[in-house]
């Protein structure tokens, strides 16, 4: 058509304008809300007062400064784990999965389906003290005599990475399908072994999958706050879990409201570090 | 007598065959162990499903009964929330990947102004946690009372937070995506729009149906910003949420087996269906 | 009257609302207006709407299937539907998710609401304003309320407020992994029981077992009897004596053998139906909490004073608490605020009737206690709290 043609100044601004729009209205506003709400100070009893309160943010940082750390630590282990555990999943599916990968696929998301909670209890059953997977812990001597997996900080790690496989396997799966195959033929007709077709074509052509799925997972992992709260002891709390007390229990809004944007910086800069090692050829299109 | 090298096949001994075998499967033997973890503690569910629990509590095994099956909607609430969890899901993964692919498009292949900040506003929600998220959003709809909590207010923010993962998951498709097979397309008298429809599409399809289904997951599964914004309709996690505090009924499990079930018979279904359709055309 | 406000204040809203949605608008809207909540009830009309919008936590009704046989029987007598939504699953969830519009003045569209007292939220409720009165002349029963309940701290004549049901917290074990725990001294310093109990993170319910051990009075929290017993908690979570601190998740965990013991609301217990997990009333004391019906402005005060004066009719009490197995009506089984229902249960259920968790004794209820109100909204203690419980 050549509407497009002539217009194509306008064409990605049309692309983007719906969703662009519906993010403006429904993400944009309430965070300047957000925003105007971390400057404020106040108590629930005779209520809250912008006063541009930067202490806020001070004293968020001062006295909650371990739980930031240790938030980005757990969702940086738990990402690297999923990437582990998830990439040669995703090339099976890819590269042999044939006319399943659709089920395939399918089945990763499935356990979604199954609400959290549940899917949590069935997990507290499995690692139960007195559970099968302990007790063969215990006779390997992996874990100690009176050892557990419940409520300590592996428990937590896992949980966040269980919880985050479909977002790292699938980006993962839609970069590696797309990969030619007659691109790493080509390769071994070349005499590269196996894994050095591996490593110098598949690899580096799936970097886009694992950009994303490493963000996907990253980035919500770090806010999370349920797997600590239901799999953890007070010592593995992540930060999520303070801004879900500021917010609920002493209702403190102003302060939940800073830490947030706090965490938010905190990812972002993460997330630009991550991108200038990786490098910013595949940041152009990818990541920024 | 000719000296081309030919390669020699040389006899492989029985341990050099498995050891091949065994190097070619290991991935498939790995990749099923990655399932069978995926869906452990879902073969618990279902076990669980047709558990007769004495009390409240369905935590012990007490014995096998169908009664939860047949009686699936037994308990009050549970059919209405996960038919509203299943309405919002599947309206809003569709919206949200149809929304996230268009912005993917922009993004991966035109340059324009704005490009970081655009970025930036698509990690941002990915970032934000969900309590805030929910009760900003909470106070945004508040101040436009003509729209009740309820459907539609779930359905926005929904989209809203799926929009992210469908850009990103859909993005990663067309960054590796080769323009030569669209530029011969319309080197052979195709019109923009007609590649897009017989080219590009089906060769980002996969893309998309990753995002449908991640964007799926996510809705379904959703709880802290559907409690803010949901007035006193319930969907099926904010049911479960509320159940658990006395003790999940059998039926939770019944439901979330069920949506599985149907899920991959759906699957099955359409890929029978294609396949029927590829043995008509040849 | 209520409904008339409801809706101009509604339109009033919407024509504000739709000059706000510019973001400047809606940031000045935004910005902290804690208008003061319209629709002083002076005189209430006395009749009745046709709907009554009961928000409760689940499983606090009698069922009968899917039914609840004493929802239907009310709409029998009076010609009201009761639109019953089991939403609250939590005080500060739910707090957190009508605070917005009742700071705003804005109705939630409840009729009736359901808080518990040892939790800071109710009493925050009593004091913004935030409830109707009750209209005592449509509640004559309320002469049947239990004498430890008619003159609470937080609402001492009982104008906005009626208990729905108690629950008391003391101490579970599980017979099986361990002697019997019995008191809060051995819950947090037997080394037998390292990192196999849980402690409850309401801290109403926490420090009030705790300040009980140390011989300190919950009722009247200081700052040095405040530190005795958290300090001691905190103790106790430092040597991981402690495992986790939990609401009522506590109950697979225990049931599974995942701990020996834990501080735990009597009414999980008794539906948790496993004979080998025990619950007691601590020696040095327990808790009680009790869960209170208010009506948030905007309700209708008629209609739910008519509904709270049918439950606190002892024989439907009696009906709705203990169940009646005879017409496969399951009970609610926790602690009724309505003298005379224990007597009223025995026909329908007389071993409901005769459960010690559904209708304490005497020596039981003596033996607990509330928790300090001004505690409960103490800034201070409440971070504090929180810090441990989230260290």
């Amino acid at each position: 058509m050549n509407f497009f043609h002539r217009h194509r100044g306008l064409t990605p601004y049309l692309l983007l304008a719906p969703g662009i729009a519906w993010l403006a209205v429904f993400f944009v506003v309430p965070l300047g809300y957000l925003a105007y709400q971390s400057l404020q100070s106040g108590n629930i009893d005779f209520g809250y007062a912008f006063t541009w309160s930067w202490g806020n943010y001070w004293h968020a940082i001062r006295d909650y400064r371990a739980q930031f750390v240790r938030s980005l630590e757990y969702a940086g282990i738990a990402t690297a784990l999923a990437l582990v555990i998830s990439y040669p999943v995703a090339y099976w599916i890819a590269f042999r999965g044939g006319r399943w990968k659709n089920l395939l696929l399918l089945f990763i998301v499935a356990p979604f389906f199954v609400t959290y909670l549940i899917r949590t209890l069935a997990w507290e059953t499995i690692l139960s003290d007195n559970g099968f997977v302990v007790n063969t812990l215990q006779s390997l001597h992996l874990l100690g005599s009176d050892g557990r997996l419940l409520a300590t900080s592996t428990a937590v790690v896992t949980g966040i990475t269980y919880n985050f496989l479909p977002f790292m396997a699938l980006p993962l799966y839609v970069s590696l399908e797309q990969i030619d195959h007659s691109l790493i033929e080509a390769a071994e007709d070349l005499y590269a072994s196996k894994v050095h077709a591996f490593l110098r074509v598949t690899l580096p052509l799936s970097l886009p999958g694992v950009v994303a799925g490493t963000l996907l997972t990253f980035i919500p992992a770090a806010g999370d706050f349920i797997n600590a709260q239901l799999l953890g002891s007070p010592e593995n709390h992540m930060i999520g879990n303070v801004i879900q007390s500021k917010f609920l229990e002493l209702t403190d809004y102003p302060a939940a409201a800073s830490m947030s944007f706090i965490l938010m910086a905190a990812i972002l800069v993460a997330v630009f570090a991550y991108a200038r090692a990786i490098g910013t050829e595949q940041l152009t299109g990818t990541a920024v | 007598m000719s000296s081309i090298a030919v390669p020699v096949r040389r006899q492989r001994s029985a341990l050099a065959k498995t050891l091949a075998f065994v190097r070619y499967h290991v991935l498939t033997v790995y990749s099923l162990l990655f399932f069978a973890y995926l869906l452990l503690p879902i073969a618990i569910v279902v076990v669980f499903s047709f558990n007769h629990p004495t009390g409240k509590f369905n935590y012990i095994w007490q014995g096998f009964t169908w009664n939860n099956w047949l009686n699936w909607d037994g308990v009050p609430g549970i059919r209405s929330a996960i038919i509203l969890s299943l309405e919002i899901a599947l309206i809003a993964s569709l919206v949200a990947t149809a929304l996230g692919t268009l912005i993917a498009l922009a993004l991966v292949r035109y340059g324009f102004r704005g490009r970081a900040t655009t970025n930036m506003l698509i990690f941002l929600p990915l970032s934000t946690p969900e309590i805030v998220l929910g009760a900003s959003l909470l106070t945004l709809f508040l101040n436009v009372t003509w729209l009740p909590f309820g459907f539609w207010t779930i359905l926005i923010a929904h989209i809203m937070f799926c929009i992210s993962f469908a850009v990103v998951t859909v993005k990663a498709r067309l960054v590796g995506f080769d323009r030569h097979l669209e530029e011969a397309a319309m080197d052979l008298g195709a019109n923009e729009w007609v590649t897009f429809r017989k080219v590009t599409m089906p060769l980002i399809a996969p893309a998309i149906l990753a995002a449908l289904l991640l964007c799926f997951a996510i809705s379904i599964d959703d709880f802290v910003v559907t409690y803010f914004n949901s007035g006193s309709r319930v969907t099926f996690p904010l049911f479960v949420w509320g159940a658990a505090r006395i003790g999940a009924p059998p039926q939770v499990n019944v439901i979330g087996t069920a949506i599985f079930v149907i899920a991959v018979a759906g699957m099955l279904g359409s890929m029978l269906l294609q396949m029927r359709r590829g043995k008509g055309a040849t | 009257m209520t409904d008339q406000l409801t809706r101009r204040e509604l339109i009033e809203r919407a024509a504000l609302g739709g000059a706000a949605i510019t973001i400047p608008g809606i940031l000045a809207a935004c910005g902290g207006s804690s208008s003061k909540p319209s629709g002083g009830s002076t005189t209430v009309e006395h009749k009745l709407a046709k709907t009554l919008e009961f928000s409760n936590w689940t499983f606090y009704m009698d069922t009968k299937g899917q039914r609840n046989p004493s929802l239907d029987q009310f709409q029998k007598k009076y010609g009201v539907h009761v639109d019953y939504k089991e939403d609250i699953n939590d005080n500060a969830g739910f707090f957190g998710k009508i605070q917005g519009q009742l700071s705003r003045g804005q109705s939630i569209h409840r009729d009736i609401i359901v808080l518990t007292d040892n939790d800071r939220y109710l009493s925050l409720m009593i004091r913004k304003g935030w409830c109707e009165k009750l209209d005592k002349s449509a509640i004559p029963n309320i002469k049947n309320l239990v004498d430890v309940q008619k003159h609470p701290n937080f609402d001492p004549n009982r104008d906005y407020s009626l208990p729905w049901q108690s629950g008391m917290t003391g101490i579970a074990y599980n017979d099986t992994l361990s002697d019997p725990v019995l008191s809060v001294d051995d819950l947090l310093s037997n080394p037998k029981l390292k990192g196999k109990i849980t402690c409850l993170n309401s801290m109403g319910d926490a420090l009030t077992l705790v300040m009980l051990a140390n011989g300190d009075d919950p009722t009247k929290v200081t700052d040095k009897s405040f530190n005795a017993a958290f300090n001691r908690i905190k103790k106790a979570v430092d040597s991981k004596q402690i495992r986790q601190f939990t609401g009522n998740d506590y109950t697979p965990i225990l049931a599974k053998g995942d701990l020996s013991a834990a501080m735990s609301w009597s009414g999980d217990i008794a539906q948790l139906g496993n004979k080998h997990i025990h619950w007691n009333v601590p020696t040095d004391g327990g808790a009680l909490w009790t869960d209170n019906m208010l009506i948030p402005k905007g309700g209708d005060v008629y209609t739910a004073s008519v509904y709270m004066n049918y439950v606190y009719d002892p024989k439907v009490q009696g009906l709705m608490e203990a169940g009646d197995p005879k017409r496969k009506i399951v009970g609610i089984y926790y602690i009724p605020p309505v003298a005379g229902a224990g007597e009223a249960a025995k026909q329908f259920d007389p071993s409901a009737a005769n459960n010690h968790l559904i209708f304490p004794t005497k020596k039981m209820l003596d033996s607990v206690h509330l928790f300090d109100n001004k505690a409960l909204n103490n800034q201070k203690y409440l971070t504090k709290w929180q810090d441990l419980i989230s260290a």
